[in-house]
């Protein structure tokens, strides 16, 4: 993408509106991903319903760790937000903190998701017992592996905030910021989504 | 490989910019969206051959289905013990025929295989939005086609349950040879298609959006571009019901759960434990990817001609927006009528009234393409060179397969129809013929754009009628055998009274196959013979219009030279003065010559 970007300076004058241009570019294929991992979940969705009025539907009842888990999930949410205001204001060590404490949450929400398996599996519910238990399992797991690839998005975000990046060019580093913020909160949403279709329906 | 390209016309000095790269990076592992794409091209063209192999292994077997072919019980011991195919086997055939013709011939020559050479060429872009995803993407594809090949060679051999892989088939182990490592084999495979074919698309639809030249409104982009951005949508949107299908049956083989698998399921004497699933649920999965699916692989068979046709009348496209609209219209339609393919699985009959309704409606959007394609030739100067050939037969194709569709929308002729021959002449005609003709059609029209050289004209020609002929007559004479009530998926038409009167017609067909498979022979000879030694091309042999004429053949790294071109008119400006000759170029100022659209 360098060698693209150095061709069209000549021609555009300012640098900035390439780098601006490349994060548009970017945000807009993170929005056409998140349109495709939408469709992914809509279509476990409408398995979801259509499997729901099998006779042999037989609730389990859900660990309640998931409730700690989406609390933290939230709280690394809030940490990200707290790292991008931090850095707004050019408090970058506090905004060092956030991002690390963003992840740090993340992976104890992965962490609960495995405990909440265990918790199952030490009662003999595995994902064949029920429709719901193989729901539960598929839609938890889908999700992490969702979760593990957004955690990577956000560790490089955190590295660039580490290495200075937003000191040297605040605009850029809010719109790399950006791009980690809409990934992260979009997947706390599908989350608490499942959380709830897999709790009420 | 090719001439270098100072050598045809004058390019402008390398820039400062043009990084220099080995071998490795610029032809190998490149990110240039160029290589990628003929990498992307060579590879479906390795898997073209696969496939119309085992489309020779299935005709012999249906022509001739007695016969002890001696020779090929010596390549294949297992699957034709003594030179008669097993039922098993064939059905292993006929499911890696279609899956690896529909995902990796159509899907890597055509749509990313030309997707890639020429989106950024003709919105004027350096290269997709994002190089090196793309690159990924293809080193992915090539690893799913690997897999997919491999599948022949595991225990039980490869997926026998069609490329729509319905369970219980696809689901129980022990159902049949193929039922085992080889469908396991499969769903990886495809797995990882899906994750190379949404990365490639993400590019496209990035590129489109955000990396066209100045000047180069969507509504000056031409009808190829317009295709791979709507096909492309529909892939992004349509797939990820195929995953989560396909996560599911991969649970139901591997982890015991019931996602498809229905309760009192007897496979080989054995009562399986699983319970309450619903193989309907797989197969509304399946076809909600699976019909917008041929219109991703269709649409740019449809693009690539509508560009072809002006270059070879010299007149602009007849009803360029009306085109684009009908595109979009079919895009959307599209997502909507998937349950046409399941009309006899017992839906309720509103569904179907449903499911036929905007089924049918699809034809006024696509009639109104064909139309326009046309009225395209009306009163134009045809100048019938090879790449004009194909674009012509992808009309007369997608015509003639379209009329078969009408009947097989309506869900009351859809009941007799339903997995006889007549589906198959229908689907090969469209998702089979059209592409593969838009295919052959986009090769010979711009392959001096890729390699520098020219393709043979008198093979190329021998070549078109040595596949429309046949191609057209086999699959329009397999109609009639369902009509007669020939079912497919049979392995041989010996078993049953009432289809022995059909062997007459099945040798013919069979007969007609090997005619069409030994004309690709003609087309390899006329590739490689051109490669090598085909007649140096010019930037703009065909005296053509858009973007990607205007610079060298093949153009340099970055395609542009030092500055993006300024677009001032459409993709279509034919028919004009200019010191050139009778077309204008996107990057033809007003000035000289005057803008129509």
């Amino acid at each position: 993408m360098d060698n693209v970007i150095a061709f069209d300076t000549a021609r555009v004058g300012r640098a900035d509106d390439e780098i601006d241009r490349h994060e548009d570019v970017v945000r807009l294929g993170l929005w056409i991903f998140l349109a495709t991992v939408t469709m992914l979940f809509a279509a476990f969705t409408s398995a979801y319903i259509v499997r729901r009025s099998g006779t042999d539907w037989r609730p389990i009842a859900l660990p309640s760790v998931l409730w700690l888990n989406t609390l933290v999930l939230a709280a690394s949410s809030l940490a990200l937000e707290v790292a991008r205001w931090s850095g707004t204001g050019s408090r970058w060590r506090a905004a060092s903190v956030a991002f690390a404490a963003a992840i740090a949450l993340g992976f104890a929400f992965l962490g609960g998701q495995v405990l909440a398996w265990r918790q199952l599996m030490a009662v003999g519910l595995y994902a064949p017992a029920s429709p719901h238990s193989s729901f539960f399992y598929m839609l938890t797991a889908v999700h992490g592996l969702h979760v593990i690839a957004a955690l990577a998005v956000l560790a490089w975000g955190a590295v660039r905030t580490w290495t200075g990046a937003g000191r040297r060019d605040l605009r850029q580093w809010t719109g790399l910021v950006g791009i980690c913020r809409t990934f992260w909160h979009f997947l706390g949403g599908v989350w608490i989504y499942l959380f709830v279709l897999l709790s009420i329906y | 490989m090719t001439t270098p390209a100072s050598q045809v016309v004058e390019t402008p000095p390398h820039d400062a910019a043009e990084p220099h790269l080995g071998f490795v990076r610029r032809y190998i592992f490149s990110t240039d969206h160029k290589i990628i794409g003929i990498q992307y091209m060579l590879t479906g063209l390795v898997m073209a051959i696969a496939g119309a192999l085992l489309a020779t292994l299935i005709r012999l077997q249906l022509g001739w289905p007695t016969h002890q072919w001696q020779w090929l019980a010596l390549l294949l011991p297992k699957g034709m013990p003594g030179g008669v195919m097993t039922p098993e086997f064939y059905l292993a055939v006929v499911t890696m025929h279609g899956t690896i013709m529909v995902f990796f011939f159509i899907s890597y020559v055509l749509v990313s295989g030309f997707g890639n050479f020429l989106v950024p060429l003709q919105i004027g872009a350096r290269d997709m939005a994002f190089p090196f995803l793309n690159m990924l993407s293809y080193w992915i594809a090539l690893l799913s086609a690997l897999v997919m090949l491999a599948s022949f060679f595991v225990e039980g051999g490869a997926a026998a349950a069609g490329w729509t892989a319905y369970p219980p088939l696809s689901a129980v182990w022990s159902a049949v040879p193929g039922s085992q490592l080889g469908q396991t084999v499969w769903l990886l495979s495809m797995a990882l298609f899906i994750v190379s074919f949404t990365m490639s698309s993400l590019n496209f639809v990035a590129t489109v959006f955000s990396l066209r030249a100045p000047g180069m409104s969507m509504w000056r982009m031409s009808l190829t571009v317009w295709s791979y951005f709507i096909s492309s949508i529909l892939g992004l949107l349509a797939f990820p019901a195929l995953t989560a299908a396909a996560v599911m049956l991969l649970l139901d083989r591997h982890l015991g759960t019931s996602f498809f698998l229905p309760s009192g399921l007897v496979v080989a004497n054995r009562l399986l434990p699983n319970q309450g699933g619903s193989p309907l649920l797989w197969q509304h999965l399946f076809w909600f990817l699976g019909h917008p699916e041929v219109y991703v692989l269709i649409l740019p068979a449809l693009g690539v001609a509508c560009d072809i046709l002006p270059t070879f009348t010299r007149k602009p496209i007849f009803g360029y927006r009306i085109q684009v609209w009908c595109l979009i219209a079919v895009g959307v339609l599209s997502m909507i009528v998937w349950g046409h393919h399941m009309f006899v699985s017992g839906m309720s009959p509103f569904s179907g009234e449903y499911f036929s309704l905007v089924t049918l409606t699809i034809t006024v959007p696509m009639t109104i393409f064909g139309v326009n394609m046309l009225a395209s030739l009306s009163g134009g100067r045809l100048l019938l060179r090879t790449p004009m050939l194909f674009a012509l037969g992808v009309i007369a194709l997608f015509g003639s397969g379209g009329f078969g569709g009408l009947f097989l929308g309506n869900a009351t002729a859809n009941m007799q129809l339903h997995d006889t021959y007549f589906v198959v002449g229908h689907f090969h005609l469209m998702i089979g013929g059209v592409t593969m003709l838009g295919t052959f059609g986009a090769i010979y029209f711009w392959f001096p754009k890729m390699f520098g050289r020219m393709m043979s004209e008198r093979l190329g020609k021998v070549h078109f009628w040595f596949t429309f002929v046949p191609f057209f007559t086999l699959f329009f004479m397999q109609h009639f055998l369902g009509l007669q009530g020939m079912l497919r998926r049979y392995y041989a038409f010996t078993s049953y009274d009432f289809l022995k009167r059909t062997q007459g017609q099945n040798v013919v067909i069979s007969l007609l196959a090997m005619v069409l498979v030994a004309g690709q022979l003609v087309f390899l000879a006329n590739f490689v013979w051109s490669l090598l030694k085909g007649r140096v091309a010019a930037a703009n042999p065909w005296q053509a219009t858009t973007l990607e004429w205007t610079v060298a053949s093949p153009p340099p790294h970055g395609n542009f030279g030092a500055a993006l071109p300024d677009v001032h008119r459409w993709s279509y400006e034919y028919g004009v003065d200019d010191v050139e000759g009778d077309f204008a170029a996107q990057s033809v100022p007003p000035e000289r010559v005057p803008v129509t659209a």
